[in-house]
C-alpha cells in the first residue's frame, strides 16, 4: 500500500464520522478566536456566548486561544484567513488601541475586517489600597494632585486597559505619579492588597470581590453611568473628570470580505445568545452585561471601533508609549 | 472546633456520589493526558477545561482540582521514564528519576514519587484548612524587594544544584536568564532578543524549551550509536520500595513537604522554586552527595513532596485572595467565572461548602491517585521494555501536539527544535540543562522585581537590607554561597599545598 | 606529537559561550540602558551578557594544561530527522490538517533509526495517528481540522 492511499484511507474514514453536513452558513463548524490565554476574563466572555451561539447556528462554535503580543497575533491570524465565515474574532478593546500601540501591525485594523457585533461593555474601577487616606472621590482627586509623584499607580503592563485608564487619569488631573508595571491584573491587584502601591485601574470582574470583600477601597467607576452592583459608588463624570472614561468592550468580527448574509445570520445569532438569561446572570457576575440587540450589529461596532480608534490615538500619542 | 465543623461540611459535599466520581474522573483524565510525552499540566487543564462547564460549579472544581494533581503526577511519570519534564516542577524529578529508570529502578522512582506526593499532599491539605488566612498575610507581606531576594536565594541554590563544575552552571544559569528575558519589556514596551519575530513578544515557550533541552536531546543521545547503546535494563521486577529505601526517603519527603508549603504560597516564583530548593537541601544534607545527577532515591522523594505540597498551598491565594499563583491557577480562576464564582475574599464565607468541598476533595483527590497510580506503576514501567526506536516516533508525535495546542503558535514548535539542537550541543559539551532551566524560570522575575523594588524605593537600593524580609533572604543566599565555595577554597589549598609539597 | 594537553570540549564550550554572549550584547546594542530609577530595558540583559562572556573566557582558558574525555559520537541521522518533525507538523498541521501532519511527523521521526524499517514505521505511523486524533480530536476537542484546506478538492 502506498503512503498516499494509505492517507487517502485515514482521510476517508476521518470525514465519515464527521457530522452530515446541514445546507447553507454552517455547514462546519466555526472557530472563535480568542487571543489571549484560555481562562483569561476574554477568554470567559468568549466561551459564555459560543456555547449559546452554538445551539442556534446548530454547529459547534470551538473557541482557540491564540495568544501573544497583547492580542495582535490572534487578530492578524484572522484577518489573514479565508472570509466564510468559518473564523471569527473575539476581541476586546485593544482591537482598537494596538492600533495606534503597535507602529508595525502586520493588518489594518480599520481595512482588514467585517463586523458582527458588541458583546458586551465591561466596566472599570478606580481602586485604592485599603488604607488609603481619602475617603470619597473629591478628596481623592484634591489628594492625588497635592501629592504627585509620591503616589505609585499600578497597571497590568504596556496597553492595558488599567494602562489607558492610568493614563487619562495622569492626563486629565495633569500629575505624573509613579507608574509600576505589572504581568497582568493579577500580581498588581496582589500588590495593591498588601498594600505595595497605592492606586489602580481595573476592571470589575477583578475588582468586585475585592471591594465587597473590603480589603480594596473604590473610588469611581469610568463609565457613564453608576453600577448595579455598587450604587452608592460615584462615575468619574460626577467627580469632575469627564474624560477619564474606560470601559473593555468586546466585538467580534470576521475578515474583510465575508458575505454580509453571513455577517448577518451571526449577528442574529450573537443577538439570541446575549438575550439569553443564563449568559445575563454569568455576566452580572462579571459585573458587566450583554450588549443590547442595536449594539450586537455590525454598525454598531464598526461605529465603536471607528470612534475608539479615533478616541485613543492621541491619547497615547501624548503619552509616548509603545508595545512595539 | 469550627476546623473540625468546617471540614465535615466539606467532607459531606465532596463525598457525594456524584462528586466522588467526578474527582475520580478528574484525576484519571489528568493522569492519561499529562503521561503524554511534553504534556504538563497547563496544557492539560487548558485541553480538559471545556468538559467541565457542564457540570454543578463545586463538581468541575472538584473535577479540575483532579485533573491538576492527576497532570502534575503524570508529568513526573514521563521525567523519570523518558526524562521529559512537562512542567518546571518535574524537570528537577528528571534529573534523578530519569537515573533510576535508566539503572532497572522506575518502578521504585514511580512508587517514591506517588507516596512522597500523597503524604505531602495529605499534611499541605490540613495546613489549606488551618492556615490558609494567616498564611495568605504573610504572601501579602512579600513586596517586589522581598521576591527579588528569594529569586536571588533560588539561583545561588541552582549553582549548588549543579554536578559538574560550579563555573559551567553558572554560565548555565546567566544562559537561562538570557533565554528568559526573550520577549517584549513589561516597562517600556521593548521588543528584547525577538529576531523581529512578533511570536516570541511573550517570550520563548517554556514547554518548548524543556521538551527540548531535556527530551529531544535525551532521544538524540540514545540515538549516537544505537549498536552499542546500553539498554535500559529490563530489570523491574520490584516495584514497591524496600524497608532500608524507605528509611531513606523519609526525611526528604519531610523536609520537601515543609519547604513545597511554604514556598507554594507565594503567588508567582514560589512554588516553581519549591523543588529546586528541596533538591538543594537534600543534597547539602546527603551523606553521599556524589549520588545526585546519578539515581538517589532522596532526588525524587524531596522535590516530589516538595512540588506536590506547593501545588496544594498554591491554592491559597487562590480561594483567600481571588488570585492566581500560576498559569494552572489562571485557568482555574477562569472556570470560576464561568461557572459564576468570582473568586476572592469574599468566597469563603458566602459559599461555604464550595470552599471547604474543594479542600476536602484534595485530600480525596490525592488519596485517589496514589490507590489508581500504584498499580498503573507496572504498566508505566512496561512502556520501557518497548523498543526504543517504537518509542521515540511517538514521544515526537505527542510533543508536537502538546506544545501546539497551547497557543496554536508555530515558532513554538521550531523553538522545540532549536532547543533540542541546543540541548544536545550543550549536552556534548557537557553542560547541565536543570540550571539554564531554572534560569529561564527566574530571568523575567528576577528583571521584573528588581525593576520595580528600585522603582517603589524610589532608587534607593538600600530597600533589599532595610526590609526584614529580604535581608533575611539575602542573608540565607550568602550562607548557602558559603557553604557551597567553603568546601571548595579548602580544597583548592589543599591542592597548592600537594602541589608545592611535591 | 609533542602537543600540549588540551580539553578540547572545554574549549568548545568556552568559546560557545563567548560567542551567545557577544550575540546577546550585540542585540542589547540598540536598548536603553537608563537610570537605576527607571532601569532601561538594556540594563539587564547587558549586566548579563557581560557575565556569561566573562564565564566563557575562563572556561576557555581553563581548558589547556589537561585533558578531558573524548566527546563520542555525533547522532547526525538523529538530528537530520528528528529535529524536522516538530517542524514539519508546525507548518503543515493547518494546511494538511491535524492527521495528514501528524502521521507524516511520526514518519520522519521514526527514520531517525537506522533500526526501523519501512513497513513497521508505516505502522507505526498510521497507528500513532489513529489514536493521537481519537484522543486529541475527537476526545479532547482540540480545534484543529482534520483535514485541512490543502487537500480539498
Amino acid at each position: 500500500m502506498s503512503v498516499s492511499k494509505l492517507i487517502g484511507a485515514v482521510s476517508a474514514a476521518m470525514m465519515l464520522a464527521a457530522p452530515a453536513f446541514a445546507q447553507g452558513y454552517p455547514e462546519r463548524q466555526v472557530t472563535m478566536i480568542v487571543p489571549f490565554a484560555a481562562g483569561g476574563p476574554t477568554d470567559t466572555v468568549a466561551r459564555l456566548v459560543a456555547e449559546r451561539m452554538s445551539a442556534d447556528l446548530g454547529q459547534q462554535v470551538i473557541v482557540e486561544n491564540v495568544g501573544g503580543a497583547g492580542g495582535t497575533l490572534g487578530a492578524g491570524q484572522v484577518a489573514k484567513a479565508d472570509p466564510d465565515g468559518y473564523t471569527v474574532l473575539l476581541h476586546h478593546i485593544g482591537m482598537a488601541t494596538s492600533d495606534t500601540l503597535y507602529r508595525n501591525l502586520a493588518y489594518d485594523t480599520e481595512n482588514a475586517f467585517d463586523y458582527v457585533g458588541l458583546v458586551t461593555d465591561v466596566p472599570m474601577v478606580v481602586v485604592a489600597r485599603k488604607d488609603f487616606e481619602p475617603a470619597d472621590f473629591p478628596a481623592f482627586v484634591s489628594y492625588v494632585k497635592a501629592n504627585g509623584d509620591k503616589l505609585t499607580m499600578a497597571n497590568a503592563g504596556i496597553g492595558a486597559a488599567s494602562h489607558l485608564c492610568g493614563m487619562l487619569m495622569m492626563q486629565a488631573l495633569d500629575v505624573p505619579l509613579v507608574t509600576v508595571p505589572y504581568k497582568g491584573t493579577g500580581p498588581a491587584m496582589t500588590d495593591l492588597l498588601g498594600g505595595q502601591v497605592d492606586i489602580m485601574c481595573d476592571q470589575t470582574t477583578n475588582t468586585t470581590q475585592q471591594i465587597k470583600g473590603g480589603t480594596i477601597k473604590a473610588y469611581a467607576v469610568t463609565m457613564p453611568e453608576r453600577l448595579a452592583l455598587f450604587p452608592d459608588l460615584p462615575t468619574t463624570i460626577e467627580g469632575g473628570l469627564p474624560d477619564v472614561q474606560v470601559s473593555i468592550w468586546h466585538g467580534i468580527y470576521t475578515p474583510k470580505g465575508t458575505p454580509a448574509e453571513v455577517n448577518q445570520r451571526l449577528s442574529a445569532s450573537l443577538q439570541k445568545a446575549l438575550a439569553d438569561e443564563s449568559v445575563a446572570t454569568s455576566m452580572a457576575e462579571l459585573g458587566t452585561a450583554p450588549a443590547t440587540a442595536e449594539q450586537a450589529t455590525p454598525e454598531a461596532l464598526k461605529a465603536k471601533l471607528e470612534s475608539e480608534i479615533a478616541r485613543w490615538k492621541p491619547v497615547i500619542e501624548a503619552a509616548g508609549v509603545y508595545a512595539d | 472546633m469550627e476546623l473540625l465543623s468546617n471540614l465535615g461540611l466539606g467532607f459531606s459535599v465532596a463525598s457525594s456520589f456524584a462528586n466522588l466520581g467526578f474527582c475520580l474522573i478528574g484525576v484519571l483524565l489528568g493522569t492519561l493526558i499529562g503521561v503524554l510525552p511534553g504534556i504538563g499540566a497547563t496544557a492539560t487543564i487548558a485541553m480538559l477545561l471545556p468538559i467541565t462547564f457542564q457540570l454543578e460549579p463545586v463538581s468541575s472544581l472538584i473535577m479540575l482540582a483532579g485533573i491538576y494533581y492527576g497532570a502534575q503526577y503524570g508529568g513526573s511519570t514521563t521525567a523519570i521514564l523518558i526524562n521529559m519534564p512537562g512542567e518546571s516542577s518535574s524537570a528537577v524529578t528528571a534529573i534523578d528519576g530519569y537515573q533510576m529508570a535508566r539503572k532497572g529502578r522506575a518502578g521504585t522512582a514511580l512508587a517514591t514519587a506517588a507516596l512522597g506526593s500523597f503524604f505531602a499532599g495529605t499534611v499541605a491539605t490540613f495546613l489549606v484548612a488551618i492556615f490558609a488566612p494567616p498564611l495568605t498575610a504573610i504572601a501579602l507581606e512579600f513586596g517586589a524587594a522581598e521576591y527579588f531576594s528569594l529569586m536571588v536565594l533560588g539561583l545561588v541554590m541552582s549553582v549548588a544544584l549543579a554536578h559538574g563544575t560550579v563555573l559551567k552552571a553558572l554560565a548555565m544559569v546567566i544562559l537561562g536568564l538570557l533565554l528568559g528575558i526573550v520577549g517584549t519589556d513589561i516597562y517600556t514596551g521593548t521588543p528584547r532578543f525577538t529576531l523581529g519575530i512578533t511570536q516570541f513578544a511573550d517570550g520563548l515557550n517554556f514547554v518548548a524549551l524543556a521538551v527540548g533541552v531535556f527530551g529531544i536531546a535525551e532521544i538524540l543521545r540514545n540515538l549516537e550509536d544505537e549498536h552499542e547503546r546500553q539498554v535500559m535494563t529490563r530489570n523491574i521486577n520490584r516495584l514497591f520500595p524496600s524497608g532500608p529505601e524507605l528509611r531513606q526517603i523519609i526525611g526528604p519527603v519531610l523536609r520537601g513537604t515543609g519547604v513545597g508549603s511554604v514556598l507554594g504560597i507565594l503567588p508567582g516564583g514560589g512554588a516553581i522554586l519549591a523543588s529546586f530548593a528541596s533538591y538543594t537541601l537534600e543534597k547539602k544534607l546527603s551523606k553521599h552527595p556524589e549520588e545526585f545527577g546519578h539515581g538517589a532515591i532522596a532526588g525524587v522523594a524531596g522535590p516530589e513532596s516538595a512540588n506536590n505540597a506547593g501545588a496544594q498551598t498554591s491554592f491559597i491565594p487562590l480561594l483567600t485572595l481571588g488570585i492566581p499563583a500560576n498559569p494552572v491557577m489562571a485557568l482555574m480562576i477562569g472556570a470560576m467565572i464561568i461557572q459564576g464564582i468570582v473568586p476572592g475574599p469574599g468566597v469563603v464565607t458566602e459559599q461555604p461548602d464550595l470552599f471547604w468541598g474543594i479542600i476536602a476533595s484534595m485530600w480525596i483527590g490525592n488519596l485517589m491517585l496514589v490507590v489508581l497510580n500504584l498499580p498503573l506503576i507496572g504498566l508505566w514501567v512496561k512502556l520501557l521494555t518497548v523498543p526504543y526506536y517504537v518509542l521515540f516516533p511517538i514521544i515526537m508525535a505527542m510533543c508536537s501536539i502538546g506544545v501546539y495546542s497551547v497557543n496554536s503558535n508555530v515558532y513554538d514548535l521550531f523553538a522545540v527544535a532549536f532547543f533540542g539542537f541546543l540541548g544536545y550541543v550543550l549536552s556534548k559539551l557537557r553542560f547541565e540543562p536543570a540550571p539554564l532551566l531554572l534560569g529561564f524560570v527566574l530571568g523575567p522575575l528576577l528583571e521584573e522585581n528588581l525593576r520595580r523594588a528600585m522603582i517603589l524605593s524610589r532608587g534607593d537600593p538600600t530597600t533589599f537590607v532595610t526590609r526584614p524580609i529580604s535581608a533575611g533572604l539575602l542573608v540565607l543566599a550568602l550562607a548557602v554561597l558559603v557553604l557551597v565555595f567553603l568546601p571548595q577554597i579548602r580544597k583548592r589549598r589543599e591542592e597548592v599545598f600537594t602541589e608545592s609539597d611535591g | 606529537m609533542a602537543t600540549k594537553p588540551r580539553d578540547d570540549t572545554d574549549m568548545i564550550a568556552g568559546l560557545l559561550l563567548m560567542a551567545a554572549a557577544a550575540f546577546f550584547g550585540w542585540q542589547t546594542a540598540g536598548l536603553e540602558i537608563g537610570t537605576s530609577l527607571r532601569m532601561g530595558p538594556g540594563y539587564f540583559p547587558m549586566v548579563l551578557s557581560g557575565l556569561l562572556f566573562l564565564l566563557g573566557v575562563l572556561v576557555f582558558l581553563k581548558s589547556f594544561g589537561r585533558t578531558g574525555e573524548p566527546m563520542g559520537p555525533v547522532a547526525w541521522r538523529g538530528m537530520l530527522f528528528i529535529l524536522p518533525a516538530p517542524v514539519f507538523f508546525g507548518l503543515t498541521v493547518r494546511g494538511l490538517g491535524f492527521v495528514p501532519a501528524l502521521f507524516f511527523t511520526a514518519l520522519i521521526a521514526s527514520q531517525a533509526s537506522a533500526r526501523m524499517r519501512p513497513l513497521p514505521a508505516l505502522v507505526l505511523a498510521v497507528l500513532v495517528t489513529i489514536i493521537s486524533t481519537l484522543i486529541f480530536s475527537y476526545g479532547l476537542g482540540l480545534p484543529f481540522r482534520r483535514v485541512g484546506p490543502w487537500l480539498d478538492f
